[in-house]
């Protein structure tokens, strides 16, 4: 989809090399002509544009690009120097496009083909000829469903919660790590990478264990502190509490050491200087954390926000082990309600308009997010 | 799930929080605050630590001491019998040699294809160029299971349907957008006059490629390479979709498997033990390359 543009490399091949750019490297004059032909051809061609994009692509990172403009050098010395091996860089970005419409493009295309077809059984995908395209029906079929309804408002309210929780407890625990000892930093640091360490599924299955009916040590400690009914007490008896309070917290727990880690690296950008300043002035801690350090680093935590959600919202890992491999519908969000539907049931189509339209509520709600990618694409 | 990678995660060098000189200390950070935020801090430690104590716990207690009425928070005697359980398992040494053939093949092969659009994305400008980034970038929010039915689809069509090529070649969706948008930056700052220099001495364009920049970017390729093993290492869903025969899982599905088996469901010792087995690898490269794989995943992130 996107690839589309990128794949056709006889587009315009106008391939510089920055060192070309420089004037140092000019030996192939063969080139260079069919460089001139192709400039002739090539419509709305201003060299000081072309110019000024490739020195935007400066050494110096966090130079932002409008301020590494570099006066455009004469017309003719940039066409001498644009010389060979235009085709390089699609070369090297081929195996790249190969590979991601393999694997990505394609099988995305195919996702939406499969979501107009009735391919709801196992017969139907091996034997082709007895597909049918149905238009819409499906998307009729699985939007006037209760269930999937229940499924994306359980979904949208499990990923609030948790986005919530890991990102204010991240902010909280990075802020810690400023203020307390070095030695305590190191401890902290050192814990934060062991468990940023646990895969998803090992961290479901432990969890399942902390919190097990019987002989699980959270409802031994709960009783310690006090909750005498909690001995032998069965979390995922009602799957809310299952869902909302033990999938929550291994899913958190898994998230903290990266917003943690991560947050605290962006204050650590925050000039000392300017707290210091502010103290002055008379600003208290919150005043200082809202007015200086938040704005500084604000743009790693919508990142940090945005990417919370792309994993919450997709979270399937940690319930299929917590579960068993077989999770109860009370326990159902997107992603589990769509592979039940795919690899359980073999409904591969109905699992196709769920894989859409949770793509599409993914891309609902990233609008923000998307547009800063597109930003920095655009800036290279 | 981790499926996915940080998406701008570059690999410069984090400014190593500095020490606070114990003198500096401001007039503000009394002592006894400090003592305070030292205790929640360790407290914090203390219960992000604690799941992995107790996994680790519970694969050397007894069985008496696991169907104790009040779990023990130390064993009255070590007992490995967990481990022996996890050994006697026909496939576990199998899946845990596959699982690693796929990650490395698949970090491999994301190295190579990542490096290649790496070096076109830092030293070219192209048309076209910008769409690749936002392209690779935009790849990394697209959910996996959304594409696991065709991807299961298309491989079985091409016959790679529970081959570890198939699987290999699946992870190349998330490998690839990681290497390419780390390498980058790691590329990017390889100064250009290092090219310049070689294709004078007489280097082509594609020997100063692999002298030049190959070489010097070889600290973004195990940063990289790492957390690409990482990724690929943990993953779960894809494995768990595109591999069906006993004897080809990998150590992830093997672990869903076995703890939900009907013998060893409620084994809480020896499912402990093989989900600490299963994970060492990881833990274990993390340990090694503790500091690097932290600020290549969060330096970057930071820049924006």
């Amino acid at each position: 989809m996107y690839l589309s543009e990128t794949s056709s490399p006889r587009a315009a091949p106008r391939g510089l090399l920055r060192t070309d750019a420089s004037g140092t490297v000019d030996r192939l004059g063969r080139h260079q002509d069919q460089d001139q032909d192709q400039d002739l051809r090539a419509p709305g061609k201003d060299p000081s544009t072309t110019m000024s994009a490739i020195q935007s692509d400066s050494r110096e990172r966090g130079v932002e690009p409008s301020e590494g403009r570099a006066p455009a050098p004469p017309p003719g010395r940039r066409r001498g120097a644009t010389v060979q091996g235009r085709y390089i860089p699609y070369i090297l970005i081929l195996p790249a496009i190969v590979a991601l419409v393999g694997v990505m493009g394609y099988p995305l295309l195919r996702v939406i083909l499969l979501a107009f077809q009735n391919v709801n059984s196992y017969l139907r995908l091996a034997v082709p000829s007895l597909d049918r395209w149905i238009g819409f029906q499906g998307f009729t079929r699985v939007l006037s469903d209760a269930q999937f309804w229940h499924v994306v408002w359980r979904t949208f309210l499990f990923t609030f919660e948790v986005v919530t929780l890991s990102v204010a407890l991240g902010l909280v625990f990075a802020l810690l790590l400023n203020r307390v000892s070095r030695w305590a930093k190191i401890f902290v640091s050192t814990v934060l990478m062991f468990v940023w360490a646990i895969p998803a599924l090992v961290t479901g299955t432990v969890f399942r264990w902390l919190f097990a009916g019987i002989g699980g040590v959270i409802d031994y400690i709960c009783y310690l502190l006090g909750g005498s009914g909690m001995k032998n007490h069965d979390w995922f008896a009602n799957a809310n509490e299952g869902l909302y309070v033990v999938v929550a917290a291994a899913v958190v727990w898994g998230a903290l050491p990266f917003l943690v880690l991560g947050l605290n690296a962006a204050m650590t950008q925050v000039p000392r200087e300017l707290v210091e300043a502010a103290r002055v002035d008379g600003a208290n801690p919150v005043q200082s954390f809202r007015h200086v350090i938040l704005p500084i680093i604000r743009p790693f935590l919508l990142l940090c926000t945005s990417l919370s959600f792309i994993w919450d919202f997709q979270v399937f890992t940690q319930i299929w082990s917590l579960r068993q491999n077989a999770p109860e519908p009370g326990y159902w969000t997107v992603g589990v309600y769509l592979y039940e539907e795919g690899f359980t049931s073999s409904h591969y189509s109905t699992s196709s308009v769920i894989s859409v339209a949770m793509i599409l509520l993914m891309l609902a709600v990233l609008v923000a997010y998307i547009r800063q990618v597109v930003k920095i694409g655009g800036q290279g | 799930m981790a499926g996915h990678t940080p998406a701008r995660a570059m690999p410069d060098r984090l400014p190593a929080a500095r020490p606070r000189r114990r003198g500096a200390r401001r007039p503000s950070e009394s002592r006894a605050m400090t003592g305070l935020w030292n205790t929640v801090a360790v407290v914090f430690g203390i219960v992000m630590a604690f799941p992995i104590y107790w996994m680790i716990l519970t694969t050397v207690k007894s069985n008496g001491d696991l169907l104790a009425q009040n779990p023990a928070f130390w064993p009255k005697r070590f007992d490995f019998s967990s481990y022996k359980t996890i050994f006697d398992d026909p496939d576990f040494l199998g899946n845990l040699r596959n699982t690693a053939i796929i990650t490395i093949g698949s970090v491999l092969a994301g190295l190579v294809v990542g490096f290649l659009a790496a070096v076109a994305v830092a030293r070219f400008r192209f048309r076209g160029r910008n769409p690749f980034i936002v392209a690779i970038l935009i790849v990394q929010m697209v959910p996996l299971l959304s594409i696991a039915i065709p991807l299961y689809i298309v491989l079985n069509k091409a016959g790679l349907y529970d081959q570890f090529l198939g699987v290999i070649v699946a992870y190349l969706v998330f490998t690839i957008p990681y290497v390419v948008w780390t390498l980058r930056s790691f590329i990017v700052n390889i100064p250009v006059e290092l090219d310049e220099a070689a294709m004078v001495d007489g280097c082509t364009r594609w020997g100063a490629f692999f002298r030049i920049i190959l070489p010097l970017s070889l600290p973004g390729l195990v940063t990289t390479g790492v957390y690409a093993w990482i990724q690929a290492w943990n993953e779960f869903v894809l494995a768990n979709t595109l591999l069906s025969s006993n004897s080809k899982r990998t150590s992830m599905v093997w672990l869903s498997f076995y703890s939900s088996s009907p013998t060893h469901g409620a084994d809480y010792g020896s499912q402990m033990a093989g989900a600490l087995l299963v994970s060492l690898p990881v833990i274990i490269l993390f340990v090694i390359f503790q500091r690097r794989v932290a600020s290549g995943l969060t330096a970057g992130a930071v820049k924006g």
